[in-house]
């Protein structure tokens, strides 16, 4: 038998398809086309055309043609105009018609030959009717009044009785008769919601499926007292015609009326989602026939073809089905929905060796059902960062060393150093610069950090060596923030910058915040005096390293000893101060600092810290009055006239927006949106100094405020829509804000003004209960009570009275 | 790091995709049994069925949520050929279902498509209430609800031929005005001499045209997921992809002078194939950690170091009895540690060698 797709195309539309008990004819038949096609291996040969004559009549037109279940050379066909018409292929004459049923008042739907009695013949039509023809007798034998519309499809049944038969019809009704009894039916029930389209008995259990306009396909089983639906599959379209497939119990193939072209074939255990789909049609096919093989089926389709299908062809819906699905939330949980695979043994693989026709693995199609996870985050993460730090950050209303010195401290609480560094930075940079204490003296030594940061970049390399060593020991306890490594972060101020940096990359990621230092940090470092000489050595040690530092800075001068002269002298007289300072400040730090990490008691801790937090703020301006203060400034007095000296640029040229600019691009990209739009708005006007044009400005801001909607934080969002300098932001909380107020007598809401009832036509509830008047403005009143007036009104009143102004004794409570 | 939860969610077959809403406190799934549930959280963090009803006559490929300014919106999309939009109805009392439903009625069906229809994505909420769908047959269209608050009122805006058949797609979310309306498309067409399987298209306040097919870094092979990372102050925007692994491109400003529109890199591309066919990927709202899910039946979690090389930072994996079903990931290197004792219900975190793409340029 032919495994190959074939197709054929005609004049005109076939309605429908038979094929000879051989399999290896096929007749086509349709109101302009009657032809019979024999199968070969390689495609369709016309072996005989029936719509030949002078007088082509409608009893040429066909809705229905059948093939004698015995004999080759018979056929019937159904006639649009009421005719069930007998072929004989075997005359010798061209025209092959053999006999006419004139025996319907209206159109004949189907025609259908007993499958062992091949003599008899049933058909269903448009009136209402089902006639048994017995084709030997050349008349109706019998006529079934069906007492509904139409008939649409009808046939014998292949099981116990062999006069049992099944019709359809269009008012959703089954019907099931005796050929013995055309006075009554036997059974009879409502299977569909619509007409009935198409209706097929299981060839081996005793199932009729019914096909039917509501887009389902329904099998009854029919052994039980009362006909029980088995199975029901939901397609997307009214179901047209089925056919049960041999050798597969639990597989139909259907057509649709209207919309699909494609012939499905499902396993109505899975009712959901077709087997296989054919797709070789271009518009909805109207008739199918399996050739006695599971492979292989042929169908006619309204767009005048014919084809021959085989299975190796077919396209399986359910393989292309994504069997995934999966969401983050905002706080970071993920949900996770995959497929269980219910059966893994290959169940045909094991019986491949005593079954002679063996089940492709491919047929394998059992239910399919997904299990769903969520997982939650449990550990400190960005969405705990993120809602925290938005909570806490002073973004107005503070001097800008006040708002730089809180927001590094909360990101410092929160475990974010290199944020918290680079709030210090900003503000070191645009406070100490401009009316801080030493005016002239930081910008110079920022100038120089700019001229050393070639230098630096020599050096950095070697830090990234040890940092990558470090990263390795980190590595094994990586989530687990020890709290040696985050001990030299608590100590920020001075020569611990750089430890900072170090000591996060032992304990925490590793490599992350290394950009801080790269670009932005050891300006900073150099700004204050401290950068090279403490920069590489806090990753090397673990836990105790400031004593370390301290002992290893001589080394790491050597590093910065190639820097050049001056550094080197400047960095000889850090690395002398630095040692001490060091060690000065892990007494008070590290104990503290231990517990610090722990999330748990940030809150607790809250206060030491930010006892703790004054070093970073005061001493880049050099207001703490602790034995540092005389070394930070020995420091900053010597290196400064020494590295002014060597320097060439003009000190006060440069500007330091564009590395600020920088540091908030990186943040950006790096996803923390947060850093750069609070960062633009704590800098205020001095923005525009970093160069960084309206529409990115825009685009940070916009996207923080998305953000905090994400996380409900709406308060947190409007205070930045309202600092927001940019007409785009600024305008938002000026768009769809609409607050309807009702009616305090009849709950009408006010539509025309706030103060005036349409329905009451009068603004009672809007009087004012101290002066009588009506409000036209502000409206305060108390929950309690419900009366309330003028809020200046109010606030007079309770300043000496205790209850409602309206006389109604409640003590009113405003706050 | 994680605790692993597991829901039954009782579809009765095939889930095809989850969505939690904006804030993360609703979720809708959406299965082949043609229904459509949404889960609701309580203040026990469990989550409870609020809502569940049958959406097609096909399988449902993916549902997704409105942003909420324009309210309980969700739009699903199926093989039966539609989209549906579906509004949650709030403060008629009377149809609070049986068990306390929530009722959720259908808006709008969009037919246009003559096939399946294979995604729905709403646009930036700065567009309006836009919805991008797509189907095999190569066709995105795009609707436009013009009146918010009818949204029973899509009008048909834009249809864009791409040639293949289309199994997702994705807006690029960016509040940056320098960044027009941007669409990537997958297809999984299997033949690979069709070409490149992503196509991007840009909307010029006219039309969508083709802008970039990503052809320089030969994407051939079915594309089964597509998402643009939410690009909240990125100059540059990032594109995941789940084909047989998974990808993430960037797609940066062309160099000056350049006739291409995009500089297109391959930022990472797991070397692995420890997953099998990658079947989904997932941003979180941020754009810094990408989900992506595959054949083996684990979630694998990536996240940029600052080299901007991707690391896989967690691998998540269902309980016990999941994992023990689960043979084919035997595979997998670090598996026996994990399996070991640990019978409790928390998802294993375990870490995987070097999967990222080590000729990765630093970028900052």
């Amino acid at each position: 038998m032919s495994q190959k797709t074939m197709c054929v195309s005609q004049e005109g539309p076939a309605n429908a398809l038979a094929l000879n008990r051989e399999n290896n004819q096929v007749v086509i038949a349709g109101r302009n086309v009657f032809k019979v096609f024999s199968i070969e291996e390689e495609g369709f040969s016309e072996s005989c055309n029936l719509r030949v004559g002078k007088n082509l009549n409608l009893n040429f037109s066909c809705n229905d043609v059948a093939w004698n279940t015995l004999e080759d050379s018979t056929l019937a066909t159904a006639a649009t105009n009421g005719a069930v018409v007998l072929w004989n292929l075997g005359k010798p004459s061209r025209s092959k018609q053999q006999h006419v049923f004139m025996d319907h008042k209206r159109t004949v739907n189907k025609v259908s030959f007993h499958p062992t009695e091949a003599h008899w013949l049933i058909s269903g039509s448009q009136d209402g009717t089902m006639k048994c023809f017995d084709i030997r007798m050349r008349e109706a034998t019998r006529t079934f009044m069906s007492n509904t519309e139409s008939i649409r499809d009808v046939q014998f049944s292949p099981h116990n009785s062999l006069t049992a038969f099944a019709a359809v019809s269009e008012n959703g009704n089954v019907q099931l008769w005796d050929v013995r009894r055309p006075d009554k039916c036997t059974h009879q029930y409502t299977a569909h919601s619509g007409p009935v389209f198409a209706c097929d008995w299981h060839p081996e259990c005793n199932w009729l499926a019914t096909a039917s306009r509501d887009k389902t396909i329904k099998v009854w089983e029919l052994s039980l007292e009362k006909p029980v639906v088995e199975y029901t599959i939901s397609t997307i379209a009214s179901v047209g015609r089925i056919k049960w497939r041999p050798q597969r119990k639990h597989h139909i193939a259907s057509c649709a009326l209207v919309v699909d072209s494609s012939i499905n074939v499902w396993d109505i255990r899975r009712p959901y989602i077709p087997f296989a789909s054919f797709k070789e049609h271009k518009d909805v096919a109207t008739g199918l026939a399996w050739r006695g093989d599971p492979q292989v089926f042929l169908s006619v389709s309204r767009d005048c073809t014919l084809v021959h299908h085989v299975f190796k062809d077919a396209t399986r819906p359910a393989d292309q089905a994504n069997p995934q699905g999966i969401s983050l939330n905002p706080a970071g949980d993920v949900a996770f929905a995959s497929r269980i695979s219910t059966n893994n043994v290959p169940f045909s693989a094991k019986l491949q060796g005593y079954l002679r026709k063996s089940h492709l693995t491919s047929e394998q199609f059992c239910q399919a059902t997904s299990s769903m996870h969520l997982y939650s985050v449990k550990a400190v993460r960005e969405t705990r960062w993120f809602v925290e730090s938005a909570r806490r950050y002073i973004l107005n209303g503070r001097s800008l060393a006040e708002m730089c010195d809180h927001n590094a401290g909360v990101a410092r609480e929160l475990g974010r150093h290199q944020v918290s560094l680079v709030w210090s930075i900003i503000k070191t940079l645009y406070w100490s610069s401009r009316g801080g204490p030493g005016d002239p003296n930081p910008p110079s030594s920022v100038a120089v950090s700019a001229s050393l940061r070639e230098e630096n970049s020599a050096s950095n390399e070697i830090t990234t060596v040890g940092t990558v060593a470090s990263a390795a020991i980190g590595e094994s306890e990586r989530s687990a923030r020890s709290g040696g490594g985050v001990l030299g972060v608590s100590t920020t101020t001075n020569g611990e910058v750089s430890g900072t940096g170090g000591a996060g990359d032992g304990g925490g990621d590793p490599t992350e915040e290394e950009p801080e230092i790269d670009e932005t940090t050891e300006i900073f470092q150099n700004g204050v005096h401290f950068g090279l000489p403490s920069f590489s050595k806090a990753p090397m040690t673990q836990g105790d390293f400031f004593f370390g530092d301290g002992e290893m800075d001589p080394l790491d001068m050597d590093t910065g000893l190639g820097v050049g002269n001056t550094v080197g002298v400047g960095g000889g007289l850090l690395g002398g101060v630095g040692a001490p300072n060091g060690g000065s400040q892990v007494g008070p730090a590290g104990g503290p600092a231990d517990e610090w990490m722990l999330p748990s008691e940030a809150f607790p801790l809250r206060h030491e810290i930010q006892d703790r937090s004054p070093p970073p703020e005061t001493f880049p301006n050099h207001l703490e009055p602790s034995e540092q203060e005389t070394q930070t400034v020995a420091v900053e007095e010597q290196p400064a006239p020494l590295l002014n000296v060597s320097s060439l640029i003009t000190p006060l040229m440069w500007d330091c927006g564009h590395v600020v600019a920088d540091a908030l691009r990186h943040h950006a990209s790096l996803g923390d949106v947060q850093m750069a739009a609070s960062a633009l708005l704590v800098l205020g006007e001095k923005r525009r100094g970093l160069g960084i044009d309206e529409a990115t400005q825009e685009h940070w801001m916009l996207g923080y405020i998305d953000v905090l909607g994400h996380h409900e934080l709406y308060n947190v969002a409007s205070q930045v829509i309202q600092l927001s300098w940019l007409p785009d932001v600024n305008q938002l909380s000026q768009q769809s804000t609409t607050y309807y107020t009702c009616c305090g007598k009849c709950e009408k809401p006010f539509l025309r003004t706030g103060w005036l009832c349409d329905r009451c036509k009068s603004s009672e509830s809007s009087l004012c209960g101290v002066c009588h008047q009506v409000v036209k403005g502000l409206y305060a009143w108390c929950q309690g009570c419900a009366h309330g007036g003028h809020i200046h009104h109010i606030q007079q009143w309770l300043l000496t009275n205790k209850h409602c102004p309206s006389g109604c004794g409640h003590l009113c409570e405003y706050n | 790091m994680f605790e692993a939860k597991s829901i039954n969610a009782e579809h009765k077959d095939l889930i095809h995709d989850v969505a939690y809403d904006y804030y993360g406190q609703r979720m809708a799934t959406c299965s082949s049994d043609q229904s459509v549930k949404v889960w609701d959280q309580d203040e026990q963090k469990n989550w409870i069925l609020s809502a569940n009803w049958k959406a097609h006559s096909g399988s449902v490929w993916k549902v997704t949520w409105a942003h909420p300014e324009f309210g309980q919106v969700l739009a699903t999309c199926s093989f039966d050929r539609t989209a549906a939009i579906w509004e949650e109805i709030i403060g008629e009392t009377p149809p609070q279902g049986e068990r306390g439903l929530k009722t959720w009625i259908r808006r709008t069906n969009l037919v246009d498509s003559r096939t399946s229809v294979t995604d729905v994505k709403f646009g930036p909420k700065s567009l309006g209430l836009q919805l991008a769908t797509c189907s095999t047959d190569g066709v995105i269209r795009i609707y436009e609800a013009p009146d918010v608050m009818n949204l029973s009122q899509w009008t048909l805006q834009h249809e864009i031929q791409c040639k293949q058949q289309c199994s997702c797609l994705t807006w690029s979310h960016s509040f940056s005005r320098l960044h027009p309306p941007m669409i990537a498309v997958g297809s999984d067409d299997n033949n690979p001499a069709n070409g490149s399987k992503v196509a991007i298209y840009e909307y010029s306040g006219i039309r969508w045209t083709k802008t970039e097919s990503l052809a320089s870094i030969g994407i051939n092979e079915p594309v089964h997921d597509i998402a643009f990372a939410p690009n909240l102050g990125r100059s540059y925007h990032l594109l995941a992809i789940a084909t047989k692994d998974v990808r993430i491109v960037t797609l940066g400003s062309p160099p000056e002078g350049s006739s291409q529109r995009f500089d297109v890199q391959l930022t990472a591309q797991q070397e692995d194939n420890l997953s099998g066919t990658v079947w989904r990927v997932s941003w979180n709202i941020l754009g810094t950690i990408l989900a992506s899910s595959g054949d083996d039946g684990c979630v694998r979690l990536w996240k940029a170091n600052y080299m901007n090389s991707w690391k896989c930072i967690a691998v998540l994996r269902g309980d016990g009895t999941q994992a023990k079903s689960d043979t084919s990931t035997s595979s997998m290197p670090t598996m026996g540690q994990i399996a070991a004792p640990n019978q409790s219900s928390t998802t294993r975190y375990y870490k995987l060698g070097t999967i990222t793409n080590p000729n990765q340029v630093p970028k900052y």
